[in-house]
């Protein structure tokens, strides 16, 4: 391949494309959209102010307890608001879709809350208006409408025979146009790149891992704009007439972004049941039942460990000890029903990822779902980011816990069965010494490597398409 | 002409693949809609089946103190779908359709979540609502865009148009035996969800059937106003899609953007925070105070008189989670307001928008939607006061749990729909037919006056 020639071809293509006034319309359109879409993603995203608003408000309320009973202040508990990472203004991923406020209390696994859908019509399933969603669904119909006749039109009106007759190669004119198609696919997707860099700039709290993902993230949006140029040219040099081209490439992107996402989803959904919120409450109880009940003073399990410990401080009676009992034994209780929930909470999950697994695969047949799981995994919108929050909002619910239980064994008095009142207390010093809930996003690697798969498959596709466009560059005809 | 335009058109590659695919997912689509019913029922025998064991286990744990097991005891509110449901899922998925509270603060318990695969609910259902409003509309573009185009492409358009008696006449029937086609295959389908779901056919059914039916003449009429102006089939063909696009994912994406940042609901986060603390601050203060304020709601139990402040008293610990309840009801009825702003704005915005107006019809005829849901958390809340006024003077009269008889507490179940009216169904819908019809018309007259 000559690289003059490649050039000439491609900024012929590109001249003949601005020839039409429909370019002009598409550029503005996208706009039009790339502004609504980063405007929405900005307002979004403050939704943070809200909720880091309630963090302090749940820190204040906690901090204001008088002195009082630890297993009060269990009880009081506190509240995990779940943070918007910076890059969710560019891809919103599965967030509207999950709970955004937990309750955290002792001995209480309670659910995340308030999921933006839950106050919303079903207007949130026909989907939503993000910066990627334009790049992954509108921006490739877009290309398919510049690209569809870039070869078949010259067939058609016979300059193909003259450009091979001067002695240009076919591989010259496929991989020229499609260069050509790529440029024109770079000019639409600058806008995208410019707001994205500027919105992260923006932000106050943006760390070098969030730069680390936008990088990777354009990348990957540059491949994928570079694999749909090469499509196009594909199937534009392989169709008889532009209109057969269209018709291919308008069929592709119904079947690639309407109808497979959806029907794998399902099909993976009906082949990896989950069992009911009722079900799954009932097993984890009946197996904390089966190591006793830590609340009731007669439980034989608890008896025996009781027993034990009595015998290791060689006293008579729990009131003899140099702690006070009921705090250990709730916090015996706390641990072993805390794993409990662990373990199924996370068979739950591995099930919800085997659901999504055949969307994962389907990526290799389909480069829509790989750059749809890789670019909700970078931005931090994924599953593996929301049970990343989930995991960490329940470490601190059990440190909450555990913490006020040795705050009881150490200082309430062994005799003393009561919590209620101003008479058996700790200081309220104690309560401002525990720390309050952070949450710490998923690093830029943990992202890349849940989702591994698509990484995979973007850049499988693009070899793909190289394979498919030297393949056409043999058999392609100029009739 | 009607066969032998209907044979024709039957041979055509378009034709074969669209029915094929329509008839796939379709057949998907009822089973989809099949297995939700089938784990709503789940979910109901379970709760059913549950309950009884519940109530044994905790009577056998605290029966000899009506106030601790009280504490424990969960009553079960169902919100068991209509069959219809199957066809129509809508939020149905999100929002959970039992609810199972124990007479302690409300606010705390009643936005529990699911457990549901949040992956899942992105991508959504593959409903048979969804075959209707996203797939038939890209069917009729497909089997109209080049009624004419293809005439003229051909070169059989001048045979067309010295044969027929009258050209418009002539796609017209080209048209009608399309409809005609996809009308019985949306009929199929619904007839195969009658039968596999085992929904009732009456006026509800009729409604969704009829109105299901004139979304696809709606796209019928669009399609055949753009064909009216006789350009290609490339022009056709991308203009149809633009409208499928616009219509089906770019307004509903733009006007749910457009709610969602309007109308944020930080007072959800608000309510959470004060209900938890207008409970549990109360075990620091006189709990004369909090009686006070208790026997404000509930003077008939005023005669139970205060407990001494020294000590634990059952009457009190009752009275400061009702209180729970009390002090963050300006927050949750603003959220409930802003929510009931997010629909009513939404059903404003779907009365331009045939897509999303059927959608939402379709959701309130299956009882499916948000609203339902919101009526669903209303019902549960009179659920709760009537449990709770039922047990406040046995609590504080000191009863014993035998006094009561715990047969009566199996789940309740309830049903709920929208208020429908075929009215407001059907007119957005005829209106816009009425509006491309007759865009179509001044076409076709312009061309005959050329």
């Amino acid at each position: 391949m000559r690289r003059e020639v490649l050039l000439l071809i491609a900024r012929q293509f590109w001249a003949n494309a601005f020839k039409s006034k429909a370019i002009y319309f598409l550029l503005g359109l996208t706009a039009v959209l790339l502004l609504y879409a980063a405007y929405s993603g900005f307002r979004y995203h403050e939704q943070n102010h809200f909720r880091e608003g309630h963090q302090e408000m749940a820190r204040e309320s906690w901090e204001s307890n008088p002195d009082k009973h630890p297993h009060r202040m269990a009880h009081f508990g506190t509240f995990a608001f779940r943070l918007k990472h910076p890059l969710s203004t560019f891809d919103f991923g599965i967030e509207s879709f999950t709970g955004n406020a937990v309750f955290l209390e002792a001995h209480k696994q309670n659910t995340t809350n308030f999921s933006e859908a839950s106050f919303s019509t079903s207007l949130i399933r026909f989907g939503e208006l993000s910066m990627a969603m334009i790049l992954q669904i509108i921006l490739p119909l877009m290309i398919f409408f510049i690209g569809y006749a870039a070869i078949v039109a010259d067939r058609e009106n016979g300059t193909l025979k003259i450009l091979l007759t001067q002695g240009t190669s076919w591989k010259e004119i496929l991989y020229g146009k499609a260069l050509g198609l790529a440029g024109i696919s770079l000019l639409f997707y600058l806008p995208f790149v410019l707001i994205a860099v500027l919105m992260l700039a923006l932000e106050e709290h943006a760390t070098a891992d969030d730069w680390t993902r936008l990088m990777v993230i354009l990348i990957t949006y540059l491949l994928y704009l570079v694999i749909l140029s090469m499509i196009t040219i594909v199937v534009s040099a392989s169709s008889s007439t532009s209109k057969n081209a269209l018709v291919k490439l308008l069929g592709l992107w119904l079947l690639l972004i309407v109808v497979l996402p959806r029907t794998a989803q399902s099909v993976g959904t009906y082949l990896y049941p989950t069992p009911t919120k009722l079900e799954f409450r009932s097993a984890i109880e009946e197996e904390v039942i089966q190591f006793g009940d830590s609340h009731d003073p007669d439980d034989p399990y608890y008896q025996s460990i009781k027993d034990s410990v009595l015998q290791v401080y060689n006293v008579q009676s729990t009131e003899e000890l140099p702690f006070n009992y009921s705090g250990f034994q709730m916090f015996t209780g706390e641990k072993i029903s805390a794993e409990i929930y662990k373990r199924h909470q996370g068979m739950l999950m591995q099930q919800y990822q085997k659901q999504n697994q055949l969307t994962k695969w389907l990526a290799v047949a389909n480069p829509y779902l790989g750059i749809k799981s890789l670019s909700m995994s970078l931005c931090g919108t994924d599953l593996a980011s929301y049970i990343s929050f989930q995991l960490q909002a329940e470490d601190y619910r059990y440190q909450l816990a555990q913490t006020m239980n040795e705050l009881q064994m150490k200082y309430i008095k062994a005799n003393v069965a009561s919590s209620e009142g101003q008479v058996n207390v700790v200081d309220a010093k104690e309560w401002k010494a525990f720390p309050d809930f952070s949450y710490q996003y998923p690093t830029v690697g943990q992202a890349i490597q849940n989702d591994a798969l698509a990484t995979a498959s973007v850049l499988f596709w693009l070899l793909l398409c190289i394979g498919m466009m030297n393949h056409w560059s043999d058999k392609a005809s100029a009739l | 002409m009607y066969q032998l335009l209907l044979q024709q058109f039957l041979r055509t590659k378009t034709c074969q693949l669209g029915l094929a695919l329509v008839l796939i997912l379709g057949i998907l689509s009822i089973i989809t809609g099949k297995q939700f019913l089938l784990d709503q029922e789940k979910i109901a025998s379970q709760v059913a089946a549950k309950q009884g064991e519940h109530i044994e286990r905790n009577l056998e744990l605290h029966g000899d103190d009506l106030p601790l097991l009280l504490y424990y005891l969960k009553f079960s509110l169902v919100s068991q779908p209509y069959p219809l449901a199957g066809l129509s899922i809508g939020q149905k998925d999100v929002n959970p359709s039992v609810q199972r509270v124990t007479i302690l603060t409300l606010e705390g318990q009643k936005y529990d979540a699911d457990l549901v695969n949040p992956t899942k609910l992105l991508y959504g259902n593959l409903d048979l609502s969804f075959i209707i409003v996203y797939l038939f509309p890209l069917l009729i573009i497909a089997f109209t865009y080049n009624l004419f185009s293809e005439e003229a492409e051909s070169g059989t358009w001048k045979m067309v148009n010295t044969m027929a008696k009258s050209t418009i006449q002539f796609l017209l029937a080209k048209l009608i035996v399309r409809f005609l086609l996809l009308a019985s295959v949306l009929l199929l389908l619904l007839v195969a969800g009658v039968l596999i779901m085992g929904i009732s056919i009456n006026g509800i059914f009729l409604l969704f059937t009829i109105s299901s039916i004139l979304y696809l003449i709606f796209w019928f009429v669009l399609c055949f106003w753009i064909v009216c102006l006789r350009r290609n089939s490339n022009f056709n063909a991308l203009t149809l899609l633009s409208f499928w696009l616009i219509l089906v994912i770019l307004l509903p994406a733009f006007i749910n953007n457009y709610l969602t940042n309007a109308y944020p609901i930080p007072e959800a986060l608000s309510t959470m925070i004060k209900q938890r603390d207008g409970y549990h601050k109360k075990w620091d203060s006189e709990k004369r105070a909090t009686m006070v304020k208790f026997y404000e709601d509930y003077p008939q139990l005023k005669h139970h008189g205060f407990p001494p402040e020294e000590g634990f008293d059952w009457p009190w610990y009752y009275a400061m989670q009702h209180l729970g309840d009390l002090e963050s009801r300006e927050e949750s009825n603003a959220m409930q307001e802003k929510i009931r702003l997010r629909e009513e704005m939404s059903r404003l915005c779907a009365r331009f928008i045939p897509s999303l107006h059927i959608q939402l019809a379709h959701n309130d005829m299956a009882g499916t939607g948000l609203l339902q849901h919101m009526n669903f958390l209303a019902l549960t809340t009179d659920f709760h006061k009537k449990t709770r006024l039922y047990f406040y003077p046995k609590i504080f009269g000191n009863e014993s749990p035998e006094s009561v008889n715990w047969q009566d507490f199996q789940p309740n179940q309830i049903q709920l729909r929208g208020e429908i009216s075929w009215f407001t169904v059907l007119m957005p819908l005829l209106l816009s037919i009425l509006l491309f019809s007759g865009l179509s018309a001044m076409q076709i007259r312009k061309d005959l006056r050329a």
